[in-house]
């Protein structure tokens, strides 16, 4: 990769502008005045935090809100355009790939590719060999030559679904391409490829508005960055007068000085430790995802468990919780003594809580109050012969979200329509209140913006210091690193390095994570 | 925004746009039937014959809720009433006995079919659908396919009773008194929590407006022999379901299993217990329904509770209840239930062919959905 950056096309016309958006749900401005415009072969990072109205932004931006239920005014090459639906933004050539990948896992490769937009032959049938002979060729575009594109698209991974999803946008020649989030799912190589599609889709006269957290991804490819936050447009600046920090103080609006408050605590004797833990895989029970690990944590130790994506980290912890669905193994003690969970039930009674990966599939109950998610792991103990007391839980649901500043209105909202971040603390609050001697965090901070990120990072570190062992696993290795007292590093489903964290280089923990020979 | 301002009133206040509907089918009724549907004896019998459908859909609220579905019910509430008609009447039990029988049955067959459900992993839907056919194969098996009559006085009251006007004045006095006393500390609560409250005249008028209609419908029915005792019944397990519903550890798991199976298993809820008990409740319901239904008729039928099950799903469904599991209430499958049952009432007065009743029950279950969806609640 270059590092020099070819300076912004400062000349041309803007292919794509919005000015002055406003949108408003029952009176609450979720934008207030939003102005963005980007020109062919550019690349506009657009930043802010969970809930700042990026999505919102979006959701104006291709259609899905159509003209007129919005103020403001979006111009497609100099001319207003009116979109009424995705399908009419969609062919101005706006194309969105959202942060979850929209592809249908059964469907061959060139079936997604062409979803919605087959090419056909008289009276309606598909024209398969067209449509592979275009997909091959659009992939090749992508510099992806080993796919098969007549196979099923859930035979290949994350990684190679995103592209395909750029190649779907591609095959509606898209001439502004918006990513959300692209790389949330991706390991680095994959994110590497990614990056550099970009740049050849810049070379190539595409302009792209990049949304992502990940602000180095933001850096290395985009021009141009608009930040907003609270639903009002704070800055647009050339990437060359800012870097990280000064996006992070931005998007903000206040410094953070340090991402990473971490606090000396006292580490403990060694509370929990799991022996010999196997996981087979669900589909497929030959295989290890998981294969004879075995480690100790003490009271008050911040154990980071770092890896490549698919390693079996998640696997790993999940068994332990009780929660793993395929077959598996292994021993478990805690103070000593040995531990049986079969569900995670049995784990949340011996002092063994989790809050997990995938929020919305596994954290949140989406049509529930913010107020019963809270207590949804606890509800017993504020209830008499199976009555609850609402006033005493009204109480502690109270008090609990003031603790971990959850921004919600009301506790009796649904939970679906806060943003991560605060989702992400109420499912940590629920855990909490099981009053944890082992806390296992899976991904704690995936998807959430920066200033709930601190508020995380600080808990831990308030845990912590009341002794509470924590299991963290991350793939964000800047986290793993800031955080941890020790890291673990697990590559295919073995135990590759166990470091005490003093010194310790994101380098060291990638080598381990890759190759099996770094074994510690 | 003016949308949007009256789907929100639309949402919060559905029960009334409910109420309003029932409101529009008793007028259009009374007018094609000249009068005669509005009169305290159709009213009686109405109730009466709502009584079974309102509670199977009190069962099945709760099983929809947790995002299952229970075919068998109809076939079950055949099945459990005809064996309360062979007990009786074949067998020669004493009434109480037999009833204390058929409900022990009914948890145990609704128990039996939440196991295959959690621990099998059948899904709810198939097991239902076998539980419909093999229920009244064995309905049909245990009475020779002959109705069952004669059944004993004592059983027939609770279908055919009424209770006194005094006591039905004092239970209504106590439920108007209750409701005021519950209205104070809620906002006393929500207040102290420092959420938002409605204003107080508002709060007045609703216990107002129920007291009012609990008058009127005491006046109205012991102007015909007093409240129907089938009746009196399936209010108290309003109350009692309600209760479950929003009181206790148990109604909270089960809207919370409902919405994300997953993630309340992994807060450390035993969701197979969660399941069972509802399966238990909605066999227990069908053992009330059956006993009702044999106690109305006089005798165990074969065919009794035909399309029960169907009647008791759509009162679910126009009552407010989301396909997809954890959203619904128990009062607004009652009022579900009080549409289909105003449906089978009206028509059959009007002498409308039984082809027609069927094609405009259809079509009101659909329409009633579709609404519904449009005011915005129910998720895509």
């Amino acid at each position: 990769m270059s590092n020099e950056r070819q300076s912004a096309p400062s000349m041309g016309a803007p292919l794509f502008e919005m000015r002055g958006i406003v949108k408003s749900f029952g009176g609450v401005r979720a934008l207030d005045g939003i102005d963005l415009s980007v020109r062919p072969g550019e690349c506009l990072g657009l930043c802010g935090e969970n809930g700042a109205g990026k999505s919102t932004l979006m959701k104006v931006l291709s259609g899905v809100y159509p003209h007129g239920t919005w103020q403001g005014e979006i111009l497609w090459e100099g001319q207003p355009l009116r979109a009424q639906s995705v399908r009419d933004s969609e062919k101005a050539g706006i194309v969105i790939i959202h942060q979850e990948l929209m592809l249908i896992p059964k469907l061959s490769v060139a079936e997604n590719i062409f979803l919605g937009n087959e090419i056909t032959r008289p009276g309606g049938r598909m024209d398969f060999d067209a449509m592979y002979r275009r997909a091959d060729e659009l992939l090749r575009e992508l510099k992806l030559t080993d796919v098969n594109v007549a196979m099923p698209v859930m035979n290949y991974g994350g990684g190679y679904q995103q592209l395909f999803e750029i190649a779907k946008a591609l095959a509606k020649r898209a001439r502004l391409l918006i990513l959300d989030e692209p790389t949330s799912s991706l390991t680095s190589n994959e994110i590497e490829v990614l990056l550099g599609i970009v740049e050849e889709l810049k070379q190539r006269g595409v302009a792209c508005i990049y949304i992502s957290h990940k602000l180095e991804e933001v850096a290395r490819v985009c021009d141009t960055v608009t930040v907003i936050r609270d639903g009002r447009h704070i800055a647009t600046q050339t990437m060359s007068t800012l870097n990280t920090n000064s996006i992070i103080a931005l998007m903000v609006g206040r410094k953070i000085e340090s991402l990473f408050p971490r606090v000396p605590h006292d580490i403990g004797g060694v509370i929990f430790e799991a022996r010999h833990v196997t996981c087979h895989d669900t589909a497929n029970p030959d295989r290890k995802r998981v294969d004879n690990v075995s480690f100790k944590i003490r009271h008050g130790e911040i154990l980071g468990i770092a890896g490549l994506v698919g390693a079996g980290r998640t696997e790993l912890v999940s068994a332990i919780f009780g929660a793993y669905a395929g077959r598996h193994a292994g021993e478990l003690y805690l103070d000593g003594k040995p531990l049986k969970i079969r569900s995670p039930q049995d784990a949340i009674r011996a002092g063994l809580c989790m809050v997990p990966e995938d929020r919305k599939r596994h954290g949140i109950v989406p049509l529930l109050g913010v107020g019963d998610n809270i207590t949804l792991a606890t509800l017993q103990h504020y209830a008499h012969l199976g009555k609850i007391d609402k006033h005493r839980e009204g109480q502690i649901i109270q008090t609990q979200i003031a603790r971990l500043r959850v921004k919600t209105a009301s506790p009796a909202l649904p939970i679906a329509s806060l943003s991560g971040g605060n989702q992400q603390k109420a499912v940590f609050t629920k855990m909490l209140l099981a009053r944890p001697k082992v806390l296992i965090l899976d991904e704690p901070t995936r998807g959430v913006d920066v200033g709930a990120k601190v508020d995380i990072y600080e808990l831990i570190f308030e845990l912590a210091a009341q002794g509470v062992a924590i299991i963290m696993v991350s793939s964000d290795l800047n986290e793993v690193l800031g955080v941890s007292d020790r890291v673990l590093v697990i590559g295919e489903g073995q135990l590759r390095g166990d470091f005490v964290n003093e010194g310790l280089t994101q380098e060291r923990v990638l080598a381990a994570a890759i190759d099996s020979s770094q074994a510690a | 925004m003016q949308t949007q301002y009256i789907q929100q009133l639309f949402v919060r206040y559905k029960i009334l746009a409910l109420l309003l509907a029932v409101a529009v089918i008793w007028i259009f009724f009374n007018k094609f039937t000249d009068g005669s549907f509005l009169t305290p004896r159709n009213l009686s019998n109405l109730l009466r014959q709502m009584a079974i459908t309102g509670m199977l859909a009190c069962g099945m609220v709760f099983v929809i809720i947790s995002g299952e579905i229970d075919l068998s019910v109809g076939s079950l509430l055949g099945l459990l009433g005809g064996v309360a008609a062979v007990l009786t009447v074949n067998l020669g039990w004493p009434t109480w006995p037999a009833i204390a029988t058929v409900m022990a049955l009914g948890v145990a067959i609704g128990l039996f079919n939440g196991l295959l459900v959690t621990r099998l992993r059948i899904p709810s839907f198939i097991v239902g659908l076998g539980g419909m056919l093999a229920f009244r194969g064995t309905l049909q098996g245990i009475t020779h396919s002959k109705t069952i009559d004669s059944v004993p006085d004592q059983l027939v009251y609770l279908g055919q009773g009424y209770v006194s006007a005094t006591l039905s004045t004092t239970l209504g006095v106590l439920i108007v008194i209750a409701v005021a006393v519950l209205t104070v500390v809620r906002r006393r609560q929500r207040k102290q929590l420092a959420i938002q409250v409605l204003p107080a005249w508002l709060d007045a008028l609703k216990v107002v407006a129920i007291a009012a209609v609990i008058a009127g419908f005491l006046v109205t029915l012991n102007h015909y022999g007093g409240v129907p005792l089938p009746v009196i019944l399936l209010i108290g397990l309003l109350a009692v379901f309600t209760y479950i519903g929003s009181q206790t550890v148990i109604g909270r798991h089960i809207y919370a299993v409902g919405g994300n199976l997953e993630a309340t298993r992994l807060s450390g809820v035993n969701v197979t217990r969660v399941k069972l008990v509802v399966f238990g409740l909605m066999g227990l319901m069908c053992a009330f329904a059956g006993l009702i239904n044999t106690a109305r008729l006089a005798a165990g039928s074969p065919s009794a509770g035909t399309n029960g099950e169907l009647d008791a799903i759509a009162a679910c469904f126009i009552g407010g209840a989301s396909m997809r599991g954890g959203s619904g209430t128990v009062h607004g499958a009652l009022i579900g239930a009080l549409v289909m049952a105003s449906l089978d009432n009206g028509m059959s007065m009007m002498d409308v062919d039984s082809y027609w009743q069927l094609i405009v029950k259809g079509t009101i279950l659909v329409l009633a959905v579709w609404v519904d969806v449009l005011s915005g609640t129910q998720r895509d």
